[in-house]
């Protein structure tokens, strides 16, 4: 083998290499470098100074503003719009799909897709002001069943979360096995909304879920957990007289805080729930919503078992969630629905509420 | 070394009767996939022609001074890959900054074409046939019109198809290759002009 | 994860996920080269060589390749195999290499070998990877042979150029031109999907 080959061989190929990452390298600062930036956040009310190239979601989240996004910035949730009056340039066809016409003629973009190469003009929901982010310790975790665990996280000293029963944060596992990466989904809040330095969470195990694995196998009571929030519109609005609330699985979360959250403001509303469960060794939380249908008798409780054994000696209602829906609400007067749960039994059990009256205004839902 | 072709015969026989997708089955994966709706077609067709004429261009200078002098010729698939992915990177960046109405529709198409067949493969007929830099120029610029052309027609057909009713199985990749199939047909007509492989 | 059997992952990439009628990858270079069996061989061990090299080898690497530099290590890994097939090609079987022309270089652009990377190699132990490369250029290379004896046969009347027309059967010239292949592979990828369609409805009821 010739010595020169191969030394010309690597030679060139080394500097054909570094040629090209330097030509990047300089391509980036000079063409990626829009210099510093100032984001006029709703009319003045905060004005941002940020060094531009990056999407407006990475660089309000830098700012500590968090816009909420389940995809991490692919455009494919569609749950990161504000709304950019000025210098966000032309709509992306990546966004076309998730901006309606009238959220278009109000400006609206996908933050994850707009960026920021010179000042903007920004209208960001109040709500999303209040969003913090928070890095707790975990001081409880329990087994509710087989499959779901419950978290109980303590805020840092001196700080609080202000949220509205059935808000969701989102929850960031980090590296973690075979994991490189950070990653962060939606868990509802199932802790009460009186309870300003506590969050609980409910965690099903996802087969392949990034984050529910890490939570069912690499944390530990102790260890830091970083969460933000609150977010979502899944929250009591009660013009009416009767809540109707439909849970399946961890989708209990949000009903709980919601329940507690009815009886300590001493609201008038009568509730109902429907918590529609598998097998036996899927149903929790069964001794303390019992407890509370006997303290406070404008709450009933109606647990469906989908697929009772016999040596379950199940009492309660058999079959799906949808059955005793059917066979117990009567119309739509007067009663609002809060549903939280698969995508299977909500889109069955919402229709079941058309077919009733029920007005899709009269109809929440968080959908997992 | 070159072939004594008018490079303006080059750039015609390489929309029409050397098409790259209907005689070179180049960029296949992206025309099947990217063909649904005319407009994303028309996006990417664009795209696939900017990028073309760039990568070839700078490929030639590449292949001329930095591969053939130290007779290199080995190392040229991996040093114009490299090439097409740099350039790639700085077109989108460039593109982005100056000209962010162009980017808005042809952004997303650009980290796909990179591992276009298409691109790597005019660059290497264009190493095959020894052109010179007018003649490649010419000849990309005719294939990624070809290819665009191509797109366009089939993107077309199958808007129209959308709604007519099939036997099972047909819809998708094996309509749109029968399709291409019947359009190839009809192209062969072309083939009395001039060809050039 | 249990690492997949040998027979499991055999049947996998040759038959219920082929790649080229299944997933519908590596058609570039599918139709190019099925004119002739002989290069369709050659061209399809050519892929299975390198997909099943190129899977060993990122899938020994893969805890070590950072994240944002995936796709560029890929490429390179590939193309280094690519150019070995390519100048043993040149150098053994010279009239093939001619022939196959530019298309060798392609099969660093071949959407299977990416495919496999990204989808087998990235998460996988090597040897199972290197099976699950090699089987998936097999059944690329088994379409390409069913192509191109069909080709062979009726545009020139041969096989592996020995000629097998003995009946003086008037070679239609269509089969050894594009069209022809765009329709051959249409029609296997239409009857291949009915009976996927089929078979699926069965099962629902």
């Amino acid at each position: 083998m010739d010595f020169s080959t191969i030394l010309k061989t690597v030679g060139i190929l080394a500097a054909v290499s570094a040629g090209l990452s330097v030509i990047i390298s300089i391509a980036e600062s000079v063409l990626n470098n829009y210099g510093e930036c100032e984001l006029d956040v709703n009319n003045g009310k905060r004005l941002l100074k940020v060094k531009g190239g990056s999407s407006l979601l990475s660089l309000l989240a830098s700012e500590k503003i968090f816009i909420p996004s389940a995809c991490g910035g692919k455009a494919t949730c569609g749950l990161c719009k504000v709304a950019v009056l000025d210098g966000g340039g032309p709509l992306l066809l990546t966004e076309e799909p998730y901006i309606s016409q009238e959220e278009r003629a109000q400006h609206m973009r996908l933050s994850c897709q707009v960026k920021v190469k010179g000042n903007m003009k920004l209208l960001i929901p109040e709500d999303l002001f209040n969003i913090r982010e928070f890095v707790c310790e975990l001081v409880e975790m329990e087994d509710m069943t087989y499959d779901i665990k419950r978290l109980r996280m303590k805020l840092p000293p001196g700080q609080t979360i202000e949220f509205k029963a059935g808000q969701f944060v989102q929850f960031y596992s980090k590296p973690y096995g075979k994991v490189k990466e950070e990653a962060f989904r939606a868990y509802s809040i199932s802790s009460k909304a009186s309870e300003k330095d506590h969050i609980e969470l409910l965690i099903r195990l996802v087969p392949n879920g990034i984050v529910t694995n890490y939570v069912h196998t690499a944390l530990n009571v102790g260890d830091a957990v970083k969460m933000s929030g609150p977010y979502g519109d899944f929250y009591l609005r009660g013009n009416c007289e009767e809540l109707i609330m439909i849970a399946g699985g961890s989708g209990l979360a949000p009903i709980r805080s919601l329940v507690y959250d009815v009886i300590e403001k001493g609201l008038p509303h009568r509730m109902r729930f429907f918590f529609g469960a598998n097998t036996l060794r899927d149903l929790y939380y069964m001794d303390e919503f019992r407890q509370i249908e006997k303290d406070y008798p404008q709450f009933t409780f109606i647990p469906c078992l989908a697929f009772p054994k016999p040596e379950d000696n199940w009492d309660g209602v058999s079959g799906f969630v949808t059955v005793a829906l059917q066979e117990q609400v009567d119309s739509a007067q007067g009663k609002e629905a809060y549903l939280c749960g698969s995508p299977g039994m909500l889109d069955a059990c919402i229709k079941i509420l058309h077919d009733k009256g029920f007005d899709d205004q009269a109809i929440f839902f968080d959908k997992f | 070394m070159a072939p004594n072709i008018s490079p303006l015969i080059i750039f015609i026989a390489s929309i029409f009767t050397s098409n790259m997708i209907l005689n070179n089955f180049l960029g296949m994966c992206s025309y099947l996939s990217v063909s649904t709706e005319y407009k994303t077609a028309t996006g990417l067709g664009m795209a696939v022609t900017l990028v073309l004429v760039l990568t070839t261009a700078i490929n030639w200078l590449v292949y001329t001074f930095i591969i053939v002098p130290p007779e290199l010729y080995y190392l040229q698939y991996i040093i114009f890959i490299m090439v097409i992915a740099a350039l790639v990177q700085i077109l989108e960046m460039g593109m982005d900054r100056y000209m962010p109405d162009l980017h808005a529709k042809l952004g997303i198409f650009l980290p796909l074409i990179t591992v276009n067949c298409a691109i790597l493969g005019v660059t290497l007929f264009m190493v095959i046939r020894h052109y010179n830099f007018i003649q490649s120029v010419l000849f990309s610029l005719g294939s990624g019109l070809g290819w665009w052309l191509a797109i366009n027609m089939l993107a077309a057909i199958r808007e129209k198809l959308a709604s007519a009713k099939l036997p099972p199985g047909v819809k998708g990749p094996a309509l749109s290759f029968i399709i291409t199939g019947i359009m190839a047909m009809a192209f062969i007509g072309f083939s009395g002009i001039f060809t050039i492989q | 994860m249990a690492a997949e059997k040998i027979g499991a992952n055999f049947k996998r990439n040759m038959f219920t996920e082929n790649q080229v009628l299944r997933a519908i990858l590596g058609i570039c270079s599918s139709l190019a080269v099925t004119n002739t069996m002989k290069n369709s061989l050659v061209m399809g061990l050519g892929v299975a060589f390198v997909t099943g090299l190129s899977s060993l080898t990122l899938s020994a690497m893969r805890n070590v390749i950072p994240h944002r530099v995936r796709m560029l290590v890929q490429t390179l890994v590939i193309a280094a195999y690519v150019i070995f097939v390519d100048l043993l090609l040149q150098a053994y079987m010279p009239d093939i290499s001619k022939q196959l022309g530019p298309y060798v270089g392609l099969i660093i652009t071949n959407c299977i070998i990416m495919g496999r990377a990204e989808a087998y190699a990235q998460s996988n132990p090597p040897i199972p990877a290197m099976w699950d490369g090699f089987f998936a250029g097999l059944g690329y290379t088994m379409i390409l042979m069913i192509i191109s004896l069909i080709r062979e046969v009726l545009g020139f009347g041969t096989v592996f150029g020995f000629n097998v027309n003995f009946v003086g059967f008037e070679t239609w010239t269509i089969m050894i031109m594009p069209p022809a292949a765009f329709f051959i592979i249409g029609s296997m990828i239409w009857f291949i999907s009915a009976r996927a369609a089929k078979k699926a409805a069965r099962q629902a009821k």
